[in-house]
């Protein structure tokens, strides 16, 4: 399936992709409006880890045998069998970041319920890749996520 | 010292409706401007080291950031101006000389805006260049004086060397220290797609590049860096430094903390030491003594490079052009007085040389009077912001143009002109592996081909215009050229007529 | 392939949907003594606080089991296993089977205080039928009393306390969540509860007597002398392994179903075993019963793909668990009650955070997390994977990412590879 991949090599640590994913996951779908009037204030799915010398954005690799889906308890983390994506079902969802402790990859959040990547899709790509300024972030079919 | 005598030049203007605190011109500004306060809830900036290089400006998501003049009147004095007053309590504070980069921003006159270009009407009708075929491709290297041809059609002659570009525009010499290699690898990436030469200046030829030194030119200054026989072999032609337009008769001198190991390995120097290239050649003292080292270059490629003579345009730039024709150069480039730089002295930058114009038209006509017009090609450089400007460049008498700087500019660059910091924001003049990364080739070499794309196009247009269909039918046709507000002398210089004759 | 899973819970569902994946043909048959389909156990307590709905605390659609052809067969108590036939008697019927697995889970012990069980308001707390009857017994008057400040105690302490006007809880250990938590954690959770819910502790406590109106317990008495009025108790002293079934059918039993911890097969090779019924291998090497979700879904799709000729293998297993009390968000995994002179911890603490990682030479062995448990399960993959921490200095001081590994594990890791 086609994920998004970060090349640690291009990242600019600008984090511009955490700006663009908590406006796609926004009511408003308006950075202002997403930033400062919305509540709850929604939330990055994705996430810049290091420093300017060397930095990657991590969201969901959408395993093909994801721990957080073994490991939920209440059945809320489910793989779809067709697009292959990982998602929350957030009514089932309890917050119990079990699937958190499990993830080896640390991409899962818990506000009220697990939040996580949905691979959104914003011209064809998800927000984060189309708002990369550096190609840092590329979508596309790899065969990777064993996990 | 605490106080400097000198107030800052830009303020940054947040506007806090805008500014969601995300921080993204924190973590982009190598000037560090721009800072979290303690509890990391808020931006604040302080815009004492801002240099306009418009980094955060265009990264900010919500468009928060604007940078303003930082306006604080002097009393008016047209003499004693307030940057001559801060450039003195400068150097009355480090007793240095003052360094600058890129191109003069000094108000001289620049005559290709003053030149109008000419169009057909009636007689000799245009052309449609989206119609009918349009030439611009481009041949450097010696003409033989005469070609005889076998009776099938087939040349006779041995045609010394020569380079087939696909566009009239190339890309000058900067060098790998100078600039990033991700900014030469994204010119050597575009010239490769465009058909035409990226520059290596003389920092040498770093291993990741070798896949394009189809589209290379190799320099060959006065601190030898980098040069060996496969580097000259690497090439399609070897350039000999003597000059350059931003800093006649100056040498170069590349900071050691700019000399990385990539950067040491390229230039073969030791890493950390200071990369110094002589004011001039120690070889060279005379045309005799060029024509020697020009022989030399030719010897060691095996006649199969021509050979290059990069000179600055200054006051005898005729005479030193026939000159150097003279010596075996198959190219001689004229790099005018506005061009660019990583780092020059700023009073050299801004005063000493000439106008590529009238450099180009006085060497053309010299070498035209003296009939060796045809030994060799001419390419000039020295500052083409659009394709009118090279439209008139070549009716001026030139072959091909190098430009450096609009490529920049189409890379991220924003003329801030602080190049000898080495803290280039866009990733262009620095070798800091955290600003570097921010130049993605795969990006930016299309964004460079673009640009080109889009002159040649214009080009073309300019050119169906005049009813020509042939950049060889372009070259030095100054009745394609008139002068509009220009003396005389200017006038008889650029060897064209005045607007209205 | 005839399969039988007995017990419906996280072990066996999971063992049930791993065959499948494994054998698409085979039956699957899922015995399970409570009324309903397979549903979330660690909800119930979110149920109680009416946060889950009834319909949302089931972990499947009806329609998924029988898209995957698994036949789940609630309200049927299996009696016996018949090793030699290969069949399983439940009730009067008798079902054979190919590969058997027994996943029966635990069941709550129960103390002998004076003939507590027959009480009408002496309640445990482990399934749904006993939250419902919890629930439909809770209410704003109610003083309840939880014995019990483990896991499941908590949990039902947490969800009364919305409810109920009071609630005690009795312990026998000095603090609480001992399974879970090292000393200074548990206090640091005791605290924040005291002050969030509202929760009066008992601790280095228990219950000797009780005192009954009719069928109804009134009042329990302290060790300490203390006599607490009470309306509703919660039994949670803790959980024993149901081996039962297994003991009976002469499978070697060693306070939980002897294993093979790669396989999960018990001594007879075609019976398997997984879930808190069934030994586990813990980091340090000892054997114990985890009883814990995930550990349980470990085990259950060990046994299932291989009783289906899969290649899925178990191994080392450890304690993880993610669970909140008001708010308070606290992850552990692995060794966090470690003592001997090989373990070296790193503790940091604040006053809303509580983070200690657990080592053993270059090894994290276990973490306790509370308000700190951002990326987690990086340092439950650290444990998992035995990665080598030597160059990872300032793990404590930072939140767990990517960017604790070298490069090269981190590019892997980037694209989706772990181990």
């Amino acid at each position: 399936m086609k994920k998004v991949y970060a090349k640690e090599e291009l990242c600019l640590n600008c984090r511009l992709c955490e700006v663009h994913c908590k406006t796609a996951h926004s009511r408003s779908k308006d950075i202002i409006k997403a930033y400062k009037y919305e509540d709850p204030v929604p939330v990055s799915r994705i996430s810049v880890y290091g420093d300017n010398l060397g930095s990657a954005a991590v969201s969901c690799r959408h395993c093909d045998h994801p721990k957080c889906v073994e490991a939920c308890i209440t059945g809320a983390m489910r793989k779809d069998p067709k697009t292959g994506i990982v998602s929350v079902n957030e009514s089932k969802c309890i917050g119990c970041m079990t699937c958190l402790t499990v993830c080896p990859f640390g991409c899962i959040k818990i506000e009220k319920t697990a939040i996580k990547c949905d691979l959104c899709q914003e011209d064809g790509e998800p927000a984060c890749v189309k708002n990369c300024p550096n190609g840092a972030l590329v979508y596309l079919e790899m065969g990777g996520g064993k996990a | 010292m605490s106080v400097n005598y000198i107030p800052r030049r830009f303020t940054v203007v947040r506007d806090r409706d805008l500014c969601i605190n995300c921080g993204c011109c924190v973590r982009q500004c190598s000037n560090e401007c721009h800072y979290f306060t303690d509890d990391n809830e808020k931006v604040v900036v302080n815009s004492d080291n801002c240099v306009a290089c418009h980094r955060c400006v265009d990264l900010c998501p919500t468009k928060a950031l604007r940078i303003e003049k930082y306006v604080c009147d002097y009393r008016d004095n047209a003499n004693w101006t307030p940057q001559y007053q801060q450039e003195i309590c400068r150097q009355a504070e480090t007793g240095s000389v003052l360094l600058s980069a890129m191109g003069t921003p000094k108000d001289y006159p620049i005559y290709w805006d003053k030149i109008l270009l000419n169009a057909s009407q009636v007689t000799n009708p245009s052309i449609d260049p989206l119609r009918e075929p349009m030439e611009i491709r481009t041949i450097l290297g010696r003409k033989p004086e005469k070609i005889s041809v076998e009776r099938k059609g087939k040349s006779k002659t041995d045609m010394p060397p020569q380079v087939i570009l696909e566009t009239p525009i190339m890309f000058s010499a900067m060098s790998f220290g100078s600039i990033s290699l991700n900014a030469q690898k994204s010119l050597a990436m575009a010239a490769k797609k465009l058909g035409t030469l990226f520059n290596t200046g003389e920092g040498g030829l770093h291993p990741d590049l070798l896949d394009y030194t189809d589209c290379a030119v190799v320099q060959v200054a006065s601190g030898r860096f980098g040069v060996h026989k496969k580097y000259l072999e690497n090439s399609r032609y070897i350039e000999i430094k003597i000059g350059q337009g931003a800093k006649p008769g100056i040498g170069g001198h590349l900071p050691g903390e700019k000399v990385n190991i990539e950067v040491s390995n390229a230039r073969m120097i030791p890493k950390g030491s200071d990369a110094i290239s002589p004011a001039p050649h120690h070889d060279i003292y005379s045309i005799e003594d060029l024509r020697q080292l020009i022989w030399s270059l030719k010897q060691a490629t095996d006649n199969k490079k021509p050979v290059a003579v990069k000179i600055a345009a200054v006051h005898n730039i005729a005479a030193i052009a026939s000159g150097t024709a003279r010596a075996g150069a198959d190219i001689i480039v004229i790099d005018g007085f506005r061009g660019g730089t990583g780092a020059a002295p700023t009073r050299i930058r801004d005063n000493v040389g000439i106008p590529i114009e009238l450099a180009l038209a006085a060497a053309d006509q010299r070498l035209r009077d003296e009939s060796i017009r045809s030994r060799i090609s001419l390419v000039a450089a020295g500052s083409f912001r659009c394709s009118a400007d090279i439209v008139k460049a070549i009716a001026l008498g030139a072959d091909a143009c190098y430009c450096a700087s609009a490529p920049l500019i189409a890379m991220g660059c924003h003329m801030c002109q602080t190049c000898n910091t080495g803290k280039c924001n866009w990733g262009i003049a620095t070798q800091r592996p955290e600003l570097t990364k921010r130049l993605n080739p795969e990006i930016m070499h299309k964004r460079v081909e673009n640009l080109v794309n889009a002159w040649n196009h214009e080009i073309k247009e300019i050119m169906g215009g005049m009813g020509i269909n042939s950049v060889d039918s372009l070259r030095g046709n100054r009745l394609m050229l008139r002068g509009i507000g220009l003396s005389e002398k200017e006038l008889e210089i650029l060897g064209i007529k005045h607007a209205g004759e | 392939m005839k399969y039988i899973v007995i017990g419906a819970s996280a072990a066996g569902l999971a063992c049930a949907e791993e065959i499948r994946k494994t054998d698409k043909d085979g039956s699957i048959k899922v015995f399970t003594n409570e009324e309903y389909l397979p549903y979330s156990r660690p909800s119930i307590s979110y149920y109680l606080k009416g946060v889950v709905k009834e319909s949302n605390i089931y972990l499947r659609k009806p329609s998924d089991y029988a898209s995957r052809n698994i036949e789940i067969i609630t309200g049927s108590c299996v009696n016996s296993i018949d090793r030699e036939k290969k069949e399983i008697k439940v009730g009067r019927k008798t079902f054979d089977y190919d590969k058997l697995c027994i996943a029966t889970g635990s069941y709550p012990f129960i103390p002998e205080m004076g003939n507590v069980r027959s009480k009408e308001n002496a309640l445990t707390f482990l399934d749904l039928a006993a939250v419902k009857k919890v629930k439909a017994k809770a209410g704003k008057n109610t003083r309840a009393v939880v014995i019990g400040a483990g896991l499941i105690g908590m949990k039902a302490a947490e969800g009364l306390s919305k409810i109920c006007k009071s609630v005690e809880v009795v312990e026998l250990a000095p603090r609480i969540l001992p399974s879970i938590l090292d000393e200074k954690a548990s206090e640091f959770v005791k605290k924040y509860i005291e002050e969030k819910g509202n929760i009066i502790f008992h601790l280095g406590n228990t219950v000797v007597k009780t005192k009954s109106k009719g069928k109804r317990v009134s009042s329990v008495i302290l060790k300490n002398g203390e006599e607490l009025d009470c309306d509703l108790l919660i039994l949670a002293v803790g959980v024993r392994p149901d081996v039962k079934l297994a003991e009976k059918a002469g499978l070697e039993v060693n306070r939980g179903i002897v294993t093979n911890p790669e396989t999960m097969q018990t001594s007879d090779k075609d019976i398997y075993a997984a879930g808190d019924c069934a030994l586990s291998t813990d980091i340090d090497k000892s054997k114990k019963i985890i009883a814990l979700w995930v550990n349980a879904v470990k085990q259950g799709k060990t046994a299932g793909s291989q009783m289906a000729g899969g290649n899925e293998k178990g191994g080392i297993t450890y304690a993880i668990n993610a669970i909140d009390f008001y708010g308070l968000r606290i992850a552990t995994a692995g060794l966090i009650n470690a003592e001997g002179s090989q373990y070296k911890d790193m503790v940091k603490s604040d006053k809303g955070s509580y983070k200690r990682l657990i080592f053993e030479g270059n090894h994290l062995v276990g973490f306790v997390l509370i308000n700190s448990s951002e990326n987690a399960g990086i340092y439950t993959s650290m444990i998992e994977n035995k990665d080598d921490i030597s160059r990872m200095g300032k793990m404590i001081d930072e939140t767990a990412s990517l960017f604790l590994f070298d490069k090269k594990t981190r590019e892997k890791r980037l694209k989706g590879e772990v181990g």
